[in-house]
């Protein structure tokens, strides 16, 4: 029988390194060069089917602007299995706030998270600022996956999202479900979906092994 | 951030509850809202931090003045809110591990609150637990659990009247009784009174009803009121588990909060929070707007209309605003304590639950049960009493002269959350006791012997850390809304009361909505029309969708055309 996963991600990187463009292309398939700085939507999902037959659904939450002016709610961390920190590899500086997200996450997240460092606008190349040696030692130094993309062309975005789904089943509990469930603890087992009425909330785990 | 990045039509002061819910609506109804917050985290003074955030909240609080070279107005006002703070020296290890509340609170499972979590999509964003128990004490029979069904009482050891008696009641308080003949003229009578003259319950069953069921405050409560909330309740339980409460996991309130900004984010809103604004200039003659100014931000934002709460209002527009010539000041002795035990209550014997979810008692497992066939009622005892469930998630109510040195005309409560809704860590638990307090009394005095005795029910001679404060909460006496030019709206105080909190903050919000929509249209056309331009697009991820309540109203015809579509 066929494993299934459900994991919270989130997105981190300064402003216009391309963060919804990379979900966008990985969840839509699509590209556009004028788009708005916000994906308008509580959060997108996608799900990645991987070759041992396990499928893996990322709930895949944006900043929504809210990193500009360093607002972001610690409620965009709780209970993230993974996170995609981007960077443009044309701007720099824009590594270096990639550097301060990734502490970010080491201070606010779950110490199991899964941390993927993604270069973007590798179509760009001819503009590099950032090299490829550079960023991925520092991955190295701090145990972080790591991939150039181009949410433009597509190249390498749904590569990196399927590496993360494959490293995740091996060093993360499931989520139970959508929210901040942890399965296997109390509390996941009685959190309440306002969103699914009953009578009696002994459905789920507890039921039918 | 350019120029026309700047031009707001709302900018709101303070992220707390009403003001959050108030940015996710006016931005979901297509208004350009900045939202700006003093403090480094969301949530104002129903915000829940970490334990050195509070630990910091506390001292910012407390500090003597002559400390401080400059002291912001935002502080000072602060500091008359929250008086007679004290807490222990040192911060517990795991600070950050720990989600406390300032503003504890019981969301009922039926009602105004609940339904815009649900229809704005901010529900998605948080997990919720049920609360698991009530309790209430009384000095000779310590704390027993509160029935919580109709089942749990025919399961009680009350009398056969007395059983029918409380169905009457129950009958009558489920049903239509503003028109009914035991109510006529007693509106306004003290509930307890209410109960003993109209229903002949004995002392110990009112006290249940009075004050762990419909959570009155003192001996005082009146019973149209009282009544109205027990039947919310009522039609609460059954909604999502027998209890009709649930509790916001990693504090409640202020991470309600935070999915509230979120859905304003996500529709536009802009968050610049741990700023200081330095100035905002009212519209004049010259400006037809307010233009604020932040410390450390490139350009000012504008904006026609300006929403705050009232102590992020900056001193030069104090002025503007009509004083209300009397405010109503009630006051709330507050504890914080952490501990490192469980409270002991006595085990649930009937399958059923009481008034929690009993479904995850691990003591008589349903597992175990199936396995062996047949488990006779009194292994189930047995099994119950050697193993007393370990409750994460109660409030326990100590009625008026229910404990040796406590109040005899006022109630405290002791509200109790765990790692069962990620407040703290594995093994920790925050208690919130709470009692109101008149001027002049001396809150620890008022407080030691409901301390004590939850301490002693957690078997715990120290908590591990504790604050302790008075909270003041100022209502207007009369209802008049606060100037309309130039238009300032000024976000109310919220009431301490547990249960009624979270319902109060989405009226206040609603009706806040209401008026900044009504103000916006009339002033700023362009603004409505440019939303409804369909620019925005309908939105085919839209969370908001699937239902409407007053406080997501289709506000035009296009809007609900759009969504048709």
């Amino acid at each position: 029988m066929s494993k299934q996963f459900q994991f919270k991600l989130v997105l981190l990187g300064e402003s216009a390194v391309g963060k919804s463009s990379l979900v966008l292309r990985f969840v839509k398939g699509q590209f556009d060069d004028y788009r708005e700085s916000t994906i308008g939507a509580a959060f997108l999902t996608q799900t990645v089917n991987l070759e041992d037959g396990t499928t893996v659904k990322f709930e895949i939450w944006d900043t929504a602007g809210q990193e500009r002016y360093k607002s972001l709610a610690p409620m965009y961390y709780r209970n993230a299995n993974c996170a995609v920190v981007v960077y443009d590899i044309t701007q720099s500086a824009s590594l270096e706030k990639a550097r301060n997200w990734i502490r970010e996450l080491q201070r606010q997240a779950d110490p199991s998270i899964v941390i993927a460092l993604c270069g973007n606008k590798s179509d760009l190349a001819a503009r590099r600022q950032v090299t490829q040696e550079e960023a991925q030692k520092y991955a190295q130094e701090e145990g972080l996956m790591w991939a150039e993309t181009s949410a433009k062309s597509g190249e390498g975005v749904t590569d990196i999202f399927t590496r993360i789904a494959k490293k995740l089943p091996t060093t993360a509990p499931p989520a139970s479900r959508s929210g901040p469930g942890r399965a296997g603890t109390t509390a996941g087992r009685t959190g309440v979906d306002l969103n699914k009425q009953q009578r009696s909330i002994t459905s789920g785990d507890q039921c039918n092994c | 951030m350019s120029d026309l990045e700047g031009n707001f039509d709302v900018i709101i002061l303070g992220t707390g509850l009403v003001e959050s819910i108030a940015a996710a609506a006016l931005s979901k109804a297509g208004f350009k809202v900045a939202h700006l917050d003093n403090n480094s985290y969301y949530g104002g003074d129903e915000a829940n931090l970490t334990l050195d955030e509070l630990a910091r909240w506390a001292d910012n609080r407390s500090t003597p003045l002559e400390k401080y070279e400059k002291i912001s107005s935002y502080l000072v006002a602060q500091r008359t809110k929250f008086t007679s703070i004290t807490r222990s020296s040192a911060v517990p290890d795991h600070a950050r591990h720990y989600s406390i509340s300032l503003a504890p609170s019981l969301i009922p499972s039926v009602g105004p609150f609940i339904s815009s979590l649900i229809a704005s999509g901010v529900s998605r964003y948080g997990g919720y637990r049920l609360l698991e128990r009530v309790g209430i004490y009384s000095s000779s029979k310590g704390l027993q659990n509160v029935p919580g069904s109709k089942g749990d009482i025919f399961k009680s050891t009350l009398s056969l009247i007395e059983k029918r008696r409380l169905m009457r009641f129950f009958k009558f308080a489920t049903g239509k009784f503003e028109s009914s003949n035991e109510l006529q003229g007693h509106e306004q009578t003290p509930f307890p009174e209410f109960l003993q003259s109209k229903f002949s319950l004995p002392q110990e069953i009112v006290d249940a009803i009075v004050y762990a069921l419909a959570f009155c405050a003192s001996t005082a409560d009146v019973t149209l009121h009282a009544l109205t909330r027990l039947r919310n309740y009522f039609q609460s339980a059954g909604r999502y588990g027998a209890s009709p409460f649930l509790v916001g996991h990693y504090g409640g309130l202020g991470e309600i909060a935070q999915g509230f900004c979120r859905v304003s984010a996500v529709n536009g809103g802009v968050y610049i929070l741990d700023k200081k604004t330095e100035d905002i200039t009212p519209p004049s003659t010259s400006a037809d707007k307010f233009v604020a100014h932040l410390a450390d931000f490139p350009s000012p934002l504008t904006a026609g209309v300006l929403i705050a709460a009232d102590d992020q209002l900056p001193e030069s527009l104090q002025p503007l605003l009509t004083k209300a010539q009397n405010t109503d000041e009630s006051l709330m002795a507050r504890c914080i304590a952490i501990i490192d035990q469980p409270i002991l209550f006595p085990p649930v014997l009937s399958s059923e639950g009481l008034s929690g979810d009993g479904v995850n008692f691990a003591p008589v497992s349903s597992g175990e049960e199936d396995a062996g066939g047949q488990s006779s009622a009194s292994t189930r005892l047995a099994s119950a009493l050697a193993e007393a469930p370990l409750v994460d998630t109660s409030i326990i109510i100590f009625p008026p002269c229910s404990v040796e040195g406590g109040s005899s005309i006022k109630v405290a409560q002791a509200f109790t959350t765990g790692a069962g809704t990620f407040s703290a860590p594995e093994g920790k638990y925050v208690v919130y006791v709470s009692i109101p307090i008149k001027d002049g009394e001396d809150p620890e005095a008022l407080m030691e012997p409901y301390l004590n005795t939850v301490f002693s029910l957690a078997s715990v001679s120290e908590p591990l850390f504790k604050v302790a404060y008075v909270q003041h909460i100022s209502f207007p006496s009369s209802s008049t809304p606060t100037i309309d030019l130039p238009p300032i709206f000024v976000t109310p105080a919220l009431p301490p009361h547990v249960a009624e909190i979270s319902d109060y903050a989405n009226s206040a919000a609603e009706s806040l909505f209401n008026r900044v929509v009504d103000h916006l249209k009339a002033k700023i056309p362009q603004a409505w029309t440019r939303e409804r331009s369909g620019e925005e697009g309908g939105g085919d991820g839209d969370v908001f969708a699937e239902i409407m309540v007053p406080m997501w109203p289709p506000l035009g015809d296009e809007e609900e055309a759009g969504e048709d579509e």
